[in-house]
């Protein structure tokens, strides 16, 4: 809890009376200026006034189960913000009944996130639309059963302004059509792997929405007749386009035709395009700020260079991953484009030491670089990097096996705003880390596959590293039970970490991470030594554990899932394949996990098909992804399969042979 | 329009001879030409264009020397023709050449006998279509392998004039004269409003060389046009009347009565006939500015019903479109229904680009989608074997009921819903859709936690027996 919580709570304990005084709209203000959620909640939980203040006063929820959905509409009438992408179970009848039982409640509401709610169809949206006049922007992105129908419930929305159908497979022109016509006012939209979107529902969208600002249309099968369309939007600023196989540097130049509104423009994967297209493409487009072309060129010429020289006061990212390069080309680049602020040359070959040293002499602004795999630079490009770079805040170095401490030192001393870094399989060694943990600000570190880390480096980086929230320590063998003990000591605000393979770790271990409050996703592949003590722990310390990756942890048996299944209630992910738990583990799990979503579990060999069926049958209706062996396909009843995929459940049948290791 | 682009190729010569007879303007206009360079032994004609003017005798022996010496012109043309034949054998390609640069002096002999006698008479001097040729005859004639390629229609001296002849013969030395098939054609696409008329059909003939015949109202609309002499039956087709016959007794049955009565051999060298619509204003009737004929009494009727009847057959399949050709209709009927592209305004479009132009165009209209049952199974077929759609089967019913809270909710609440699936999607009443759902209180019954009630003990039982096995 945060000191501004501590502080109201002790108030609001010491005299009710006080707080009680203070009008709704005072103490709204106050809860307002909170930042974090647990210290709202305490503070609901220990004052009335507070709670009232709440009531009345909240903006946003996120909704974790379908139960309660009714009664926290209900309570909450200034509701802006609303999220059902994580909750559980959420159909088309709960979601109309929720909404229905709201009343008016939901005249506020200006934003709804449904993303990968798969279960709900086109009449609970409709129910939704219908309750929300002033709905703003629907985010239905990865409800691949969504079709035309619900894109048409959406489109009763007039006043939408953003609207996300990532990975709405069933979508086609006609529901687009639906939302072009039925929202005009639309400013952001993302069609993203809506795969039946052809060239004609492009067309339709741009003459109908005038007021796009940004738009996505990656992967999908148009041709450049859609860029011809999009070139007359007067107000585009964003426009993506990543994996349009069908679009080649003759839209590019029909693009540059529009106005002058484009900002960023991402062609990544797009095969067809050369620099040729991109040369026309800035030359058309002055003020471009952005430029994406990862994966998709495979040479640059003059004509493009000279072009990005034009772009010298305005390009601030530039990534060319994929890309063969060379020293005159990254000094070109870096003279032409003073104002970088990000540069990706992930994956490309041939950039070298000279290279990266006559790129950044002229960049000081950058904050990112990704040199990702760009295995010939050494410790001499780090310390060009740390020399003019002073701003740095993320650098990826993955796979760059030829630097050393004495390297990273020198980025350690000069960029004291670094935030990321990543050295996956650099083989850094300790004193590495401890150079490294002068970054104070470090939030995310990355050090898979450095097997020569020890306790005593993680000491290091838990020293001064407070401000952590990712470490990957996948693979780095040498860490012990004590390692973790310092990171739970040093980094509190850890909330993403992977211990995948680190085989010495004990329940010992497991113990002091349990002491991690925050802790959201930990992965703990392959750690044949812990057992359900350890398990116990961690379910009963980490409340806030959403993902668990226990993969190949044989020792894990039904113990260990019924810690589990009676404190890891915000558990959403979970795989289990491997593991030596029973049918009676299985459901009591599932049975008890309440917002399970995502269930991994192949290779049981302990479960027989009734304690299959038994426990899906009990999770049934929350679960939409299920990993499990193709075998139980035909020996599961088909009820079961039917019901499962009615609830919007997605199963991936998986025919791997039962292979036990160690590591 | 291959077709009509080939007719046009075969016709090129008459119908430029005709151009230079009747469009040339300052000929219209009375401004008289030496004859000299008509003495070129392909000389194409120029006429006096008189219609305007009063007629008067010394114009009209001017057009009469003209006629002589073009006779004179076009014999001597035969004559070499005989000549060359007798000596050496001819290539058949190039006597071809030469009987169409015959056949065109021929053409326009003709034309500028019937206007000059048309002249003469009071009741065709005023009928415009001698004045007004169609506007496919705007002149513009392209001379290949000439010099000016393109003759702009005014032209107004005589230096002009006689490049222009020159450029014209040339062409026709090297045998490319050709029209503008590039105007004509578009001259086509504009006229055809009336496509399926065939009243042109591509061709081209210049008013005069057919004979034009309207029909009356009465006539067109007669239902048959074969009457027996003898009870007074009518038959639509001659062969039925033939038929029809034998009943009256045995001397229609021989079969010379019964065979098709031979063609009057003297009907092909008969003048084509054309016809003329009986409706005033029409573009097809004779009097319009921009007439065409139409070609055949079929096309005749066509027109007359299309243009200016009403349209009293319906369509059994949607009860909206009407034709007053019943032939229309069968070919409507058999598209009807087939058109899955709908529109919010009910219209519908066989094609979807088609739709989404005129959704385009319009405000407020949209797309409607296709029916319930339709968009679930397009999109198990999109989306994979994987997708079900949304309803629950109804194999699943009692079998079921045993199941978790949670699922059994669910599925009581999809099939309160699939009750009124099934005539929601009409578009008539699309938002008017009520939803009916069970009791709310079905929902907020948490499911019970901890163990397991929702088992039956043998089942679970067996699955921990097994478990252990």
């Amino acid at each position: 809890m945060s000191r501004e919580g501590q502080k109201l709570d002790s108030a609001a304990g010491a005299g009710g009376v006080g707080i009680g005084v203070l009008s709704l709209d005072l103490l709204g203000q106050v809860l307002d200026r909170l930042r974090e959620p647990r210290d709202r909640k305490a503070c609901r939980l220990v004052s009335r006034a507070f709670e009232r203040a709440e009531a009345a006063h909240r903006r946003a929820l996120r909704v974790l189960r379908r139960e309660p959905l009714p009664r926290l509409l209900r309570s909450f009438p200034a509701l802006e913000r609303l999220d059902l992408s994580a909750c559980a179970s959420l159909d088309d009848g709960s979601l109309a009944a929720a909404v229905a039982g709201a009343g008016g409640g939901l005249a506020g509401l200006r934003r709804v996130c449904l993303a990968r709610a798969s279960g709900v169809g086109w009449r609970g949206l409709e129910a939704l639309v219908a309750a929300c006049p002033r709905l703003e922007a629907v985010d239905l992105s990865h409800c691949v059963g969504a079709g035309d129908r619900e894109a048409a419930a959406v489109a009763a929305a007039a006043g939408l302004r953003e609207l996300r159908l990532d990975k709405c497979l069933a979508v086609t022109d006609m529901g687009l059509a639906k939302v072009a016509v039925g929202c005009p006012r639309l400013e952001k939209l993302s069609v993203k792997w809506c795969r039946e979107i052809s060239d004609i529902g492009i067309d339709l969208l741009a003459k109908k929405c005038p007021e796009l600002r940004s738009l996505n249309i990656s992967y999908l099968k148009v041709g450049n007749e859609s860029l011809r369309s999009i070139s007359t939007l007067e107000k585009l600023e964003e426009l993506a386009m990543v994996g349009c196989s069908c679009i080649d540097d003759e839209g590019l130049e029909l693009l540059s035709k529009g106005s002058d509104s484009l900002q960023s423009v991402d062609v990544s994967r797009c095969d067809h395009v050369t620099y040729q297209g991109l040369a026309s493409l800035i030359d058309g487009r002055k003020f471009l700020q952005k430029l994406h072309a990862a994966d998709c060129l495979h040479e640059i010429g003059q004509r493009f260079l000279s072009k990005l020289a034009t772009l010298k006061e305005t390009l601030t990212v530039l990534k060319l991953d994929g890309l063969g390069v060379s020293d005159s080309l990254l000094q070109a680049i870096g003279e032409g484009c003073n104002h970088l602020v990000e540069i990706g040359l992930s994956k490309c070959s041939g950039v070298t030491d000279e290279g990266i040293s006559s790129l950044v002499a002229r960049c000081s602004d950058l904050r990112t670089i990704n040199l990702t795999c760009c295995n010939f630079i050494t410790n001499n490009a780090l310390h060009s990097i740390a020399d003019n770079c002073k701003m740095l805040e993320c650098l990826r170095l993955e796979s760059c096996s030829l630097i050393n401490d004495k390297g990273i030192k020198q980025i350690a001393t000069c960029c004291p705003n670094l935030k990321e870094i990543d050295l996956t399989d650099c083989g850094v060694n300790d004193a590495a880390l401890e150079y490294l943990a002068k970054c104070s600000e470090l939030r995310i570190l990355k050090l898979g596959l450095c097997s020569s880390i020890s306790d005593k480096g993680i000491a290091f980086i838990s020293s001064n590293c407070g401000k952590l929230v990712e470490l990957d320590l996948y693979r780095c063998n040498s860490i012990t039970d004590d390692g973790l003990a310092a990171l739970a000591n040093g980094c509190k605000k850890i909330k993403l970490l992977n211990l995948c393979y680190c085989n010495k770790i004990t329940d010992s271990g497991l113990g002091h991470l349990g002491s991690l409050e925050e802790l959201t996703n930990l992965e703990l592949r392959c750690l044949v030594r812990i057992t359900c003590i350890g398990i116990s722990s961690i379910a009963i310390g980490c409340k806030s554990l959403i993902e668990l990756d226990l993969k190949r942890c044989y020792s894990v048996d039904d113990a260990g899932l019924g810690a589990l299944a009676r404190n890891a209630f915000n558990l959403r992910q979970l795989t289990i394949s491997y593991c030596q738990v029973t049918g009676l583990g299985l459901c009591h799990l599932l049975s008890s996990l309440r917002c399970l979503q995502d269930i991994k579990m192949v290779h049981l060999s302990w479960v027989s098909i009734e304690g299959f069926e038994m426990a899906l049958r009990a999770a049934c209706g929350r679960l939409k992804k299920l990993k499990i062996l193709t075998g139980l396909k035909t020996v599961l009843s088909p009820e079961l399969l039917q019901m499962l995929q009615a609830c919007g459940c997605r199963i991936r049948w998986v025919n791997k042979p039962l292979v036990y290791k160690d590591c | 329009m291959d077709h009509s682009q080939n007719h046009i190729h075969d016709q090129s010569a008459a119908n430029l001879c005709y151009q230079f007879g009747s469009d040339n303007p300052f000929l219209g206009m009375g401004i008289q030409q030496p004859f000299a360079p008509f003495t070129s032994p392909f000389g194409a004609c120029s006429s006096t264009n008189i219609p305007h003017m009063d007629w008067d005798p010394a114009t009209m022996l001017d057009n009469l020397t003209f006629i002589e010496e073009k006779i004179h012109q076009v014999k001597n043309v035969i004559r070499t023709m005989v000549d060359n034949g007798s000596q050496l054998p001819c290539r058949p390609g190039e006597l071809g050449q030469q009987q169409q640069v015959v056949n065109a002096d021929l053409t326009c002999l003709i034309v500028q006998l019937i206007s000059t006698a048309g002249s003469l008479l009071p009741s065709l001097k005023n009928s415009s279509f001698l004045s007004h040729p169609p506007a496919g005859h705007t002149g513009i004639v392209k001379h290949v392998g000439s010099s000016s390629s393109f003759v702009p229609n005014e032209l107004c001296s005589p230096e002009d004039y006689e490049e222009l002849f020159k450029g014209f013969t040339d062409g026709a030395m090297e045998g490319g004269i050709e029209i503008d098939n590039v105007l004509v054609e578009e001259l086509d696409a504009k006229d055809g409003d009336e496509g399926g008329d065939a009243g042109m059909d591509g061709e081209i003939l210049p008013p005069g060389s057919y004979e034009l015949l309207q029909l009356e109202k009465d006539e067109i609309l007669a239902p048959h046009t074969h009457f027996c002499t003898i009870c007074g039956k009518g038959f639509k087709r001659d062969a039925n009347l033939r038929m029809h016959m034998r009943g009256h007794g045995d001397e229609y049955k021989s079969p010379a009565a019964l065979a098709k009565p031979p063609r009057d051999t003297s009907a092909e060298h008969e003048v084509v006939k054309r016809y003329s619509c009986p409706f005033v204003d029409c573009k097809r009737n004779k009097l319009h500015k921009n007439f065409q004929p139409l070609k055949t009494i079929l096309c005749v009727k066509n027109h007359y019903k299309r243009s200016h009847c009403e349209k009293s057959y319906t369509c059994s399949r949607c009860h909206t479109k009407k034709f007053s050709v019943m032939a229309d209709l069968k070919t409507h009927e058999k598209h009807c229904g087939r058109n899955k592209w709908l529109c919010s305004c009910g219209t519908s479009f066989s094609r979807k680009d088609k739709l989404f132009a005129h959704v385009a165009l319009f405000q407020g209209h949209t797309p409607a989608l296709p029916t319930e049952a339709k968009t679930s199974s397009d999109q198990i077929g999109a989306v994979g074997s994987h997708q079900e759609p949304a309803k629950l089967p109804n194999s699943m019913g009692s079998s079921f009921m045993w199941g978790t809270s949670s699922g059994g909710n669910s599925a009581l609440d999809i099939k309160g819903f699939d009750g009124c699936s099934d005539d929601f999607l009409s578009t008539v009443n699309f938002g008017s859709f009520n939803f009916s759902f069970g009791p709310a209180d079905g929902f907020t019954g948490e499911p019970s936690g901890g163990s397991f009630p929702m088992m039956p003990s043998e089942h679970f039982q067996n699955a921990q027996k097994k478990g252990k096995n």
